[in-house]
């Protein structure tokens, strides 16, 4: 017999090595005994059991809605707020301040968010979905820092900080870490009974895996979906209201412990409740190991902090490979039409010449002084448009592979920095090379772990290594270095021009970021026609049908992630020069976000929507100071973002191809646009039942003749009725087969149309 | 006679207790159009997943060629030769028609050494099924039946050797049906080797050669389409799938 090294147990055998390498090289000299031992298990099982409640929510609303919820700790934080104002600012006894927050405040915003978007999201693609959750979660934020400005210190009590606690050998475990665990395994218990043993539970385990014979269950799917929405907002609640004694009444802190839930929620593969509870117990034990027996250096101080990140991504290297699924496909019914090369110059053009004329001052800037240019308002133009270009290297990755990624501000980053040691601070332009070779390994790298994995994972990959970055990368020393002051960027010499930020070369500055962001512009437009483009959308559209024409999906997920990682990584040397000097606390995770919500809310397949993205990331700070910066506006930078991509709900595909579609008409060269509208219109008047609408019929609603005559129509049944009258499908065991999954509405044609047919 | 090129060998897939597929055997031949047919849920999808890499199989074989390429991924097996439509539409909805060939077409290059201009390949296959006054529509806006011509002209211009078509005629007017039966006529005498998915009888009785009779997974028989009509066996699995659902039965 061949001896046989399976792949996982290699991983294996190199994350334990590595893992135990970093506890060696950072072992903090606290002896092993008794004390220190029950120190960070009572400090680890308490935190543990937090993230665990966390978690479940999590996991428990994502299993019975199929929507990833990235709000959840915002929510969360939102609420500890919440209870603060009641329980410390209002001075309302502890019990009723649990009461109203947890038992009417939180289930009322689950409902709510439940009926006003959430439902609309069920059909919608994983980018739309990820889109709405991630704007949900800045404008929580946003809300709560509006409500309680962070200039206001708070603090929230323990409860029962008064008692003594409970000694445990030698150790203290008060009575909040206590309680803590105790509601922690209380939640659990409750949350699988709940799924498990009860009507409700077993239909909103069901309703995921198909709606309509979930309706066969009795149970309404609006009731189950609410259900679900009201118990994840609670879980989110009660577990920001015991950590925010731990962490601080923190906004930034408490959002962030969505990549700690992420983490948890990769380890149970985003569905099992009790390893959702488990991973959250790991990550809190390894963050108690970390403070007990670990001391990191002053080089890597802050690497603690990454520890949930770190966990999220060898979960991911564990997990099963996903299987190409059929049968899954969201048809868009959507039409456009390529952009022709004559129309994508014109483009560019216009968008170079539009920021060249304001960057002369022929078209005036509003702010505070309307129309007054300055420095200082240039020197924003610089940085907008360098934004504008990492915005664009998100179009091949996100709008035409469909590979949803939050990590490419924090790629730029890496390479702001690493232009300021190979290139930038002498101003040779080669440097640029490298670090864009550089920046495409890198979001290679971070891909790499999630390419065999479904979408999502992706996405909590990428969020993850943004949050890593921030805490780890650009932190040592050998990276940016805090000491260093001054500018780390010379000027460029390109071509005999010298390219910098300087007051004086300011203008040109951004007349040259123009005309990069317009180049790139043109490229990526061209780049739409030829056959990377093609295969891409088309590996997005349909991964198994790809994989059957001979795509190697690996192959081209890595192309497109290395285009996109170099394009943002030169954005990053751009984004060097433009700021003079970097600080380790310029790419925060949040900062990233926003660029991305608004490019999907302008269309994220289309090029210029990165411009029209940009101009809407710069119009939020001059709404507000034309405004005379009011209070209530203060978050604006995140609620603005936040609300735009909670409309996707509503508005899926971004508002170019909305545009294109109702305004394309009015171009005089644009006939067929005319042609296919007043097609369109026609369409709509035979209105077509919706597929969906076809699997709850009878089920969830009675029939009514109107829709009987419109589901005939669709499946072609009309002539035959009379003598084979429609009746809804028995063939139970058919649609427990595979190929039936989704049966409910296509059975009858079948067996009307051929087997009685024999 | 012609050649055996596709073969499975005692296939079986279980999804957890639930057997979808048992001991499975069959065989396409060049230029041959073989049938697969069986009430719904008989496990038609899943073998031609399994045939085509992206469900991996409990038990078995699959072999193109005599060769074995169980352990091979789906975009491998595609370069060797093996092309296939799908029973629920996976068209690349927001490409056009002549995109989605093109892409089929393009890809080709990967493998296929000899000199052809992509663009005029995707052409003559939106031709040669009918769909070319549609090439420039997105498909997303294309009704099922047009798409699943699109599919066809897509798996076709990878010029496989076998071309494995699940419900090809669903969607499709009678016209359009029949143009299919003799577009795939044509194509075998060519020498393609066809696995047709079929729950339409008479398209089946009337194009197919041989045909294979699925049942609860199990191949229960085989044979010309007289002698699997007069399979009592057959009669029993149909008839039984329509006495489940109260149906009448059909004389």
């Amino acid at each position: 017999m061949s001896l046989k090294v399976s792949p996982k147990a290699i991983s294996a055998i190199v994350v334990a090595a590595l893992v135990l390498f970093v506890i060696v090289s950072n072992w903090g000299g606290n002896p092993i005994n008794a004390k220190n031992i029950t120190t960070f298990l009572v400090v680890g099982i308490a935190l543990g059991g937090i993230y665990a409640i966390l978690a479940g929510g999590l996991v428990v609303t994502y299993a019975t809605t199929g929507i990833f919820n990235f709000a959840h700790a915002a929510i969360g934080c939102f609420l500890a707020f919440a209870y603060w104002q009641c329980s410390v600012g209002w001075g309302w006894p502890t019990l009723v301040s649990l009461v109203v927050v947890l038992g009417i405040l939180a289930p009322l915003i689950g409902i709510g968010l439940d009926r006003l978007i959430m439902r609309r999201l069920r059909d919608a693609s994983l980018v739309v979905q990820l889109m709405v959750t991630v704007g949900l979660m800045l404008s929580f934020m946003g809300i709560t820092l509006t409500i309680w400005k962070p200039t206001t210190a708070r603090t929230l009590p323990q409860f029962f900080r008064d008692t003594s606690g409970v000694k445990i050998g030698d150790v203290t475990a008060t009575w909040h870490r206590i309680i803590t665990v105790i509601v922690a395994i209380g939640i659990a218990v409750l949350l699988r009974w709940l799924l498990y043993r009860t009507r409700l539970g077993i239909s909103m385990r069901a309703v995921v895996d198909s709606r309509s014979l979930a309706g066969l269950t009795g149970a309404k799917p609006s009731v189950v979906s609410g259900t679900s929405w009201a118990l994840g907002c609670m879980t989110a609640g009660l577990a920001g209201i015991l950590i925010a004694p731990e962490t601080g009444l923190v906004v930034e802190n408490l959002a962030l412990l969505i990549v700690v839930a992420a983490a948890a929620a990769a380890i149970a593969q985003l569905k099992s409740l009790p390893w959702a509870i488990a991973g959250g117990l790991i990550i809190g034990l390894s963050k108690s190991f970390a403070g007990v027996f670990l001391s990191f250096g002053k080089d890597w101080s802050y690497a603690p902090e990454a520890i949930p990140a770190v966990i999220l991504f060898i979960a991911l290297l564990f997990l099963p490979q996903a299987r190409l699924e059929t049968g899954k496909i969201k048809i868009t019914k959507r039409t456009e039409r390529l952009t022709k090369p004559w129309e994508a110059l014109a483009g560019s053009v216009f968008v170079f010449l539009l920021v060249t004329f304001w960057a002369k001052g022929w078209i005036p800037w509003f702010g505070t002084n309307f129309g007054e240019r300055s420095d200082v308002w240039l020197g924003r133009g610089a940085g907008f448009m360098v934004l504008g270009v990492i915005t664009l290297s998100l179009v091949p990755l996100i709008g035409w592979a469909g590979q949803v990624s939050f990590a490419n501000f924090a790629i730029a980053g890496i390479g702001a920095v690493l232009f300021s040691h190979f290139g930038g601070q002498n101003g040779d332009p080669k440097g640029i090379l490298l670090v864009m070779a550089v920046c495409a390994v890198v979001g290679v790298a971070v891909a790499l772990p999630a390419l065999r994995l479904k979408g999502l994972y992706l996405a909590l990959a990428t969020l993850a290594f943004a949050e890593f970055t921030d805490k780890v990368i650009v932190r040592h020393p050998s990276m940016i270095d805090p000491s260093a002051s001054g500018t780390l960027f010379k000027p460029l010499k390109l071509f005999g021009f010298s390219i910098s930020t300087n007051s004086g070369d300011r203008e040109a500055f951004v007349i040259f970021l123009a005309l990069i962001f317009s180049i790139f512009m043109l490229g990526f437009m061209l780049m739409r026609r030829g056959r990377f483009a093609r295969r891409w959308i088309a590996l997005s559209d349909s991964p198994a049908a790809s994989a059957t024409i001979g795509v190697n999906l690996t192959v081209q997920k890595v192309l497109v992630f290395a285009l996109s990682g170099a394009v943002a990584g030169f954005a990053g040397c751009m984004l060097g020069i433009s700021s003079g000097a970097l600080r380790v606390d310029s790419f925060p995770m949040f900062v990233g976000l926003p660029l991305v919500l608004l490019l999907a809310v302008q269309g994220v397949r289309y090029p210029i929507a990165a411009f029209m993205a940009v101009i809407g990331l710069a119009l939020f700070p001059a709404i507000n100071e034309l405004l005379g910066k009011p209070p209530w506006l203060s978050a604006i930078e995140l609620i603005g973002p936040g609300i735009a991509a909670i409309t996707m709900a509503f508005r899926p595909e971004g508002a170019v191809f909305y545009a294109g579609r109702d305004l394309a008409g009015f171009l005089p060269w644009r006939g067929d646009a005319r042609e296919e509208k007043a097609i369109a219109v026609a369409k709509l008047r035979e209105q077509d039942i919706g597929r969906d609408e076809i699997g709850e019929l009878g089920l969830t609603r009675p029939f009514s003749p109107d829709k009987i005559s419109q589901l005939d129509r669709v499946l072609h049944v009309a002539d035959e009725l009379d003598e084979h009258p429609l009746v809804p499908e028995a063939s139970a065991v058919g649609d427990l087969h595979p190929d039936g999954q989704n049966g409910a509405a296509r059975t009858p044609v079948g067996a009307v149309n051929t087997e009685v047919g024999q | 006679m012609s050649d055996v090129i596709l073969t499975t060998d005692d296939i079986v897939v279980k999804f957890g207790v639930l057997q979808a597929v048992s001991n499975a055997s069959i065989e396409v031949q060049s230029g041959f159009i073989t049938g697969l047919i069986g009430p719904n849920g008989a496990g038609k999808t899943t073998l031609f997943n399994v045939i085509t890499g992206l469900q991996e199989p409990t038990q078995g074989h699959v072999a193109l060629q005599g060769v074995d390429i169980t352990k091979k991924s789906p975009y491998r097996r595609a370069r060797l030769g093996i092309a296939r439509t799908f029973q629920k539409l996976e068209a690349f909805s927001s490409l056009s028609a002549r995109e989605n060939v093109l892409v089929a077409a393009e890809q080709r290059r990967a493998w296929d050494k000899s000199k052809f201009d992509a663009g005029a390949v995707a052409d003559e296959m939106l031709e040669r099924v009918g769909i070319a006054d549609v090439a420039d529509f997105m498909v997303g806006t294309l009704p099922t039946g047009t798409a699943r011509l699109v599919e066809l002209a897509r798996a076709l211009a990878l010029d496989p050797k076998v071309l494995l078509l699940d419900e090809a005629s669903s969607g499709l007017t009678e016209d359009e049906t029949e143009d299919m039966a003799i577009l795939l006529r044509r194509l075998a005498a060519d020498g393609l080797g066809i696995l047709l998915v079929e729950h339409d009888m008479s398209f089946v009785m009337g194009t197919c050669q041989y045909i294979y009779v699925l049942d609860f997974g199990r191949i229960i028989a085989q044979g010309t389409p007289g002698e699997v009509q007069a399979d009592p066996k057959v009669q029993a699995a149909y008839l039984g799938a329509l006495a489940e659902s109260d149906a009448e039965v059909p004389a």
